[in-house]
């Protein structure tokens, strides 16, 4: 009884990890394209609303969602404070104590981190620049995830429930 | 009490500020910051270095000399993490931050089509720290009354740079918008002025909205060309008043006669100390004949401080008096 008991919860603890596993491929494109977006209002932000930095973030924050948002309105924060950050301090900040939240590989950190060495420091048509070489670098990051969800998502979602009854059948 | 001015700087640069004597850090007029070279404050036309340890020396060598980092940083505090909004202030050259003092930056201009675009590698950064001295118009204002119109007349200040006639200037807006006219016989209310801030030194404005007082009827046209500002004015906020610095330029001289002929009285300030050699400008030659303004005040230096100078409108001397002086050393 208590084998079966044991079997089960092996079976499920290992379902489980592959469905994680699993999500994390699917979650990672999708954060991807969520990040190309937001990066993507910000352009419009800068180039024709030319709302300053920090409010900028903050909007964009706003209508996203987790992790996303967490790490712009943490960027917003950082920049508000009498703390005396740069927006650049402030946005490494940021993307350092949320990016452990994301699906996102460290090549979209790389990315992200290059932009906000030259964000908010520059004319608008610099910042146009820089803002697009991200999203580009971006789109191809999301293209190679895209790939890689259609060749791990489904795998390591078996992979998960046989490798559970794999050890099941081998210690019963 | 800290000076509003000192949060935008880096903060070791601050705290050495904040050990100067406080009697000279409360008349500072100018802090110049200069990549690489030494940290100098400016007081009372006195120029002084200042030490690490918040001495002051005269000797340059001994200084505290701000690098990249630090210029970094001002520039990033002062332009609110996003130069691409500061456009028109680096055109211009200037920044207006909160409580209205402006800061002058010098760098590298970036040209288009021949005229000044952008300024890249701001490396050296002038803060003129702005004063509002309320009183300071006391003394003026009662002589520029027109008890006909119950209104103001039509003035013209005159005085070189840093005599304190922006500052006049915001005192005057303050008053006749608030309806204090410092004379028992003049019971009129305060009256609607428009000021146009070419260079946001008037109001100081931040985001369309005043740092100083300038009275409670009062709209601003901030950092508006003045020609084009003084029409706008007329056309949509109906002002009584219009006051404008500095005007200069020929199209001023056309708005302002605009502004004549729309019933709106001016007080306008220029560049200069003679009344008589003004009327040769090319902005105000328009206005000789028939005579536009119906006073000419000049503003002097003296050494106990500044005195003025009314002229009436055939350039006749009307007398000189001491402006009466509130508060700590002003500001132009």
């Amino acid at each position: 009884m208590i084998k079966m008991l044991g079997a089960v919860l092996v079976i499920a603890a290992g379902t489980m990890a592959g469905w994680l596993k699993a999500r994390q491929f699917a979650n990672r494109p999708d954060q991807i394209r969520r990040l190309i977006q937001a990066l993507k209002r910000l352009e419009t932000e800068i180039t024709y609303g030319f709302t300053p930095l920090p409010e900028a973030l903050r909007r964009i924050g706003k209508q996203n969602h987790a992790p996303i948002r967490s790490i712009l309105m943490k960027a917003a924060e950082g920049m508000d404070g009498q703390a005396g950050m740069t927006a650049q301090e402030s946005l490494h900040k940021a993307i350092h104590e949320e990016w452990g939240h994301t699906a996102m590989k460290p090549a979209e950190r790389d990315v992200l981190y290059q932009l906000a060495f030259s964000l908010g420091t520059s004319d608008r048509r610099d910042q146009l620049k820089h803002i697009e070489t991200a999203v580009r670098q971006l789109e191809a990051e999301e293209s190679a995830a895209r790939e890689d969800q259609a060749k791990y998502e489904k795998m390591f979602r078996s992979l998960g429930l046989l490798t559970a009854a794999l050890i099941v059948i081998l210690i019963y | 009490m800290n000076p509003t001015w000192l949060s935008v700087l880096p903060e070791h640069i601050s705290g050495m500020l904040r050990r100067l004597p406080s009697d000279l850090l409360y008349q500072l007029e100018e802090i110049r910051i200069r990549e690489g070279r030494a940290l100098e404050v400016n007081a009372g036309g006195r120029h002084y270095f200042v030490t690490v340890e918040g001495d002051l020396s005269r000797d340059p060598e001994k200084a505290f000399k701000p690098g990249r980092e630090d210029t970094h940083r001002l520039l990033d505090q002062i332009t609110n993490h996003s130069l691409y909004t500061m456009e028109e202030e680096l055109r211009r050259g200037f920044i207006t931050i909160p409580g209205g003092h402006r800061i002058g930056l010098a760098g590298r201009t970036v040209l288009s089509g021949g005229k000044v675009e952008h300024i890249r590698d701001i490396s050296g950064f002038n803060m003129r720290i702005a004063r509002e001295v309320k009183g300071i118009a006391d003394a003026v204002l009662p002589r520029l009354l027109d008890f006909s119109h119950r209104s103001v007349k039509h003035t013209l200040i005159l005085s070189p740079p840093q005599h304190g006639k922006t500052t006049l200037l915001r005192d005057l807006a303050r008053q006749i918008s608030k309806g204090s006219w410092g004379h028992p016989e003049a019971k009129w209310p305060g009256m609607k002025v428009g000021i146009i801030d070419e260079r946001s030194e008037i109001a100081g404005s931040q985001r369309g909205v005043p740092s100083f007082d300038v009275g409670p009827r009062t709209d601003i046209m901030d950092a508006c060309p003045k020609a084009e500002g003084i029409m706008m004015m007329i056309r949509s906020m109906s002002p009584e008043v219009i006051i404008v610095d500095e005007v200069g330029r020929e199209e001023d001289g056309e708005a302002l006669a605009e502004a004549l002929h729309a019933g709106v009285r001016v007080i306008a300030t220029a560049h200069g100390t003679d009344a008589g050699e003004l009327l040769h400008r090319p902005a105000f030659a328009k206005l000789a004949n028939p005579p536009f303004f119906q006073m000419y005040v000049i503003l002097s230096r003296t050494d106990k401080g500044l005195s003025f100078k009314l002229l009436d409108s055939k350039m006749r001397s009307m007398q000189v008096e001491e402006l009466r002086r509130r508060g700590s050393d002003h500001h132009d």
